[in-house]
């Protein structure tokens, strides 16, 4: 656990310098092999990288502004449009209203994600370790369970008629719920969607935040008492510090996974009804793949891509700015 | 290097076509037959069309008469089918003959993707083609389908229950059906678990008939281009009729699904269904939960408004196709030639079929079944042959959203039709 060390150092910390800032001056005089050997160390990755990222990308940007549909895909010919797909793709306003609507949605699954995971991590440091560890295989079997089972048994949770859920409420008082329909607006249908989404993302923010939380010394919270701290004071004062790089990362993480998320909303409804719980990914799946225009996927995979880059351009650039691990 | 950066695209395309697929959770799709040598033949058929027996010795026959060919029978199954055959279309060894369903047809023939098959027509028996399949193969006054086979729906019953209800003919009109189920609930309401008729929300096809019986249609054809008439007053008769049908019926069924989540030939063959709207085909489901369910099933077509005509029925069905990149496109022709062979087609008709290239329905007959459905089957019509359907039933079908919004009482009759009136425009309109 390097996490005490990180909050204990000042934080102007320099790291030391690295070799190219000083170059020693017998660098002329290394026989080749010696001078070239870091780049040929590098080489197998960087390649890795250019393969598996750089390539696909430039074909995306590369498809993007050409009709591409199956005619295209089956003959090998290059039909070049310029901006067509993506001045298509941004005068339709439904692709707007989708963008907006999976914004709210990636915001809410992620901060309620957040704050359940945070709560679970305080929890698990104050229960006796019997309770702990029944907690933690619970969690880690949500967590192991494929997103297919677990869809599947969502759906039939909420099911109409035969859904244990309302049969539930029903039983509950709640004579409403009878027959409810959980599916019938797009609203109701992402609320589903996103305890679907949270109850799996849960567990390893969850672990992760505890592991945080166990790199702190007792000694703090004691020095904390003694100063007169009372849990709240203590909470802010000792593991907020210590968890905040840390939440910091899978808050970027679960942005990324959340905003790009097609297995349960495409599994639950298709993105209805009428297309309101559709959010960008299913969007792409619809304009690119069930209508063979690849184009127009790639496009908006593109525009996809950019407002990632938009949403976590404050992390990355805090990744590129800091030597050490310090992204608070 | 143009060459090469050509199937590099294509390659790329193709990875995401898949990833897509592998996302739908239909990750089967990784083309087996990619390696598909000479001296071979690839066929695909969909699950549960042709009979074995028909295929073994169809097979046989054929590499007899192509000493050297042999026929790589491949069995595909409907989920995620568009996908995959978009992957197999693109690749450099497609399939050589696949079953297209007929309501994909047309957009395949519009990407050109498919071979004319305009001068062959009658090597394949063309005086003798099903005339509901054969417009569907048809594209810019050219041939690239040829008719497979076809099936309807019809209104599977349950003989001894009607008896213990009291009904001695089957329904001939509306008034008729909606009465015996009014006496089927009386004899057997008190079962909770009765349903007189099993009718989930979104058995689209089925609504097409009322809306045909009104004398409306999904779209009006326009030359080439289509403007969907969803909203016309047919229409909102049809779809008053689906509701009026399922409020009487007493159905546990979903509003929110199709007749194929849940299964319903499954919840028929439980036995406490005393009919259900399908194909033939699903009674021999059904059997596999109760062997016994078979003979105690009987048909009837969809009852129209007037007692003389029953309802117009979907013929959902399948064509046969060549890619037009096909490797052995002659050999490919032979095949389709000898299954367009009485011999072959009556076989169909045994199976249970409507048979693509022949007029000799005889064989339906010996079965009541599947001779109420070839009778209905001449009444029968198909969707608008726009290029772009596919998206309608791949993507999001605004028919089966209007269904439930309707059915659940979220939108009014004249909200429902009107949403979906215009999202179907967007879909395949223009």
């Amino acid at each position: 656990m390097t996490t005490t060390k990180d909050v204990t150092m000042p934080a102007g910390a320099t790291p030391p310098a690295s070799p190219r800032i000083k170059p020693p001056k017998s660098n002329r005089r290394l026989r080749l092999g010696e001078r070239t050997a870091p780049y040929l160390l590098i080489l197998p990755a960087l390649v890795a990288i250019l393969v598996l990222l750089g390539w696909p990308t430039l074909q995306l940007i590369g498809i993007s502004l050409r009709k591409l549909d199956l005619r295209e895909l089956v003959s090998g010919e290059m039909v070049w449009v310029g901006f067509e797909n993506f001045s298509e793709i941004l005068a339709d306003s439904e692709f707007w209203e989708i963008t907006v609507r999976t914004l709210v949605f990636t915001a809410s699954v992620v901060l309620l994600t957040l704050l359940l995971a945070l709560l679970m991590a305080v929890l698990m440091r104050h229960l006796n370790p019997v309770v702990r560890v029944i907690v933690q295989v619970a969690l880690i079997l949500a967590w192991a369970t494929p997103v297919v089972a677990t869809t599947t048994v969502f759906q039939w949770i909420f099911d109409q008629q035969y859904g244990i859920l309302n049969k539930t409420l029903a039983k509950l008082g709640f004579e409403s719920f009878i027959g409810h329909s959980w599916f019938s607006t797009g609203p109701s249908t992402l609320t589903v969607i996103g305890i679907l989404v949270i109850w799996q993302a849960v567990p390893f923010v969850a672990f992760t935040l505890y592991a945080g939380l166990l790199g702190v010394p007792k000694e703090q919270y004691e020095a904390a008492g003694i100063d007169g701290a009372n849990a709240w004071q203590a909470f802010w004062a000792v593991s907020w510090p210590a968890i905040r790089p840390i939440l910091t990362m899978v808050t970027f993480l679960s942005v990324l996974w959340d905003f790009k998320l097609f297995a349960q909303v495409w599994a639950i409804r298709q993105g209805g009804p009428d297309g309101a719980s559709t959010t960008l990914p299913v969007y792409m799946y619809l304009k690119g793949l069930a209508g063979n225009h690849f184009g127009l996927a790639a496009t908006a995979a593109l525009l996809m891509m950019l407002v990632l880059i938009l949403l976590t351009a404050r992390y990355v650039q805090l990744l590129v700015r800091t030597k050490e691990a310090d992204l608070s | 290097m143009k060459r090469w950066l050509k199937m590099a695209a294509g390659a790329a395309a193709i990875t995401l076509a898949t990833a897509g697929c592998a996302g739908s959770g239909s990750g089967d799709s990784t083309n087996s037959s990619a390696a598909a040598s000479n001296g071979s033949l690839t066929v695909w058929l969909m699950t549960g069309t042709a009979p074995e027996a028909l295929t073994n010795s169809l097979h046989k026959e054929f590499e007899d008469a192509h000493p050297g060919v042999k026929v790589k029978y491949e069995i595909q199954q409907w989920n995620g089918i568009q996908q995959k055959l978009t992957t197999a279309l693109a690749s450099d060894n497609p399939p050589d003959v696949i079953e297209l369903g007929n309501t994909q047809t047309p957009a395949f023939a519009n990407q050109g993707v498919l071979a004319d098959l305009t001068s062959s027509v009658n090597d394949f028996n063309g005086a003798q083609w099903l005339q509901g399949l054969k417009a569907s193969g048809e594209f810019d006054g050219k041939t690239y389908g040829v008719p497979f086979y076809a099936a309807n729906r019809e209104v599977i019953y349950r003989k001894d229950m009607f008896e213990q209800a009291g009904i001695t003919a089957t329904p001939k009109t509306r008034a008729e059906w909606l009465d015996a189920i009014t006496k089927l609930k009386a004899k057997f309401g008190s079962d909770p678990e009765f349903q007189a008729l099993y009718h989930p929300g979104q058995n689209w096809y089925e609504l097409l008939s009322y809306i045909w019986d009104e004398g409306g249609d999904i779209a009006q054809a326009n030359g080439k281009s289509f403007k969907s008439s969803l909203d016309t007053p047919q229409a909102k008769a049809g779809l008053e009729f689906y509701k009026q049908l399922t409020e009487a019926s007493g159905t546990k069924a979903p509003k929110d699904a199709d007749e194929a989540t849940p299964q319903q030939a499954g919840i028929y063959g439980a036995g406490k269904v005393a009919m259900m709207i399908g194909v033939p085909g699903e009674v021999d489901t059904a059997a596999k939960t109760d062997p016994k369910i078979k003979e105690k099933s009987g048909a009837f077509a969809i009852p129209g408004k007037a007692a003389d005509k029953s309802a117009p029925v979907f013929l959902g069905g399948s064509n046969l196709v060549i890619p037009a990149n096909s490797k052995n496109a002659a050999a490919a022709k032979d095949y389709v030639k000898l299954f367009s062979t009485p011999k072959y087609q009556t076989e169909l008709a045994k199976a249970g079929y409507v048979p693509g290239t022949s007029t000799d329905v005889s064989a339906l007959d010996a079965n009541p079944l599947t001779k109420v459905m070839a009778e209905a089957s001449k009444n029968g019509r198909a969707v608008p042959t726009s290029p772009k359907w596919g998206d309608v039933e791949s993507g999001q079908n605004p028919i089966k959203d209007m269904l439930t919004a309707y059915l659940t009482g979220t939108k009014t009759l004249d909200q429902a039709t009107a949403d979906a009136n215009a999202a179907l425009d967007k879909l395949i309109g223009g």
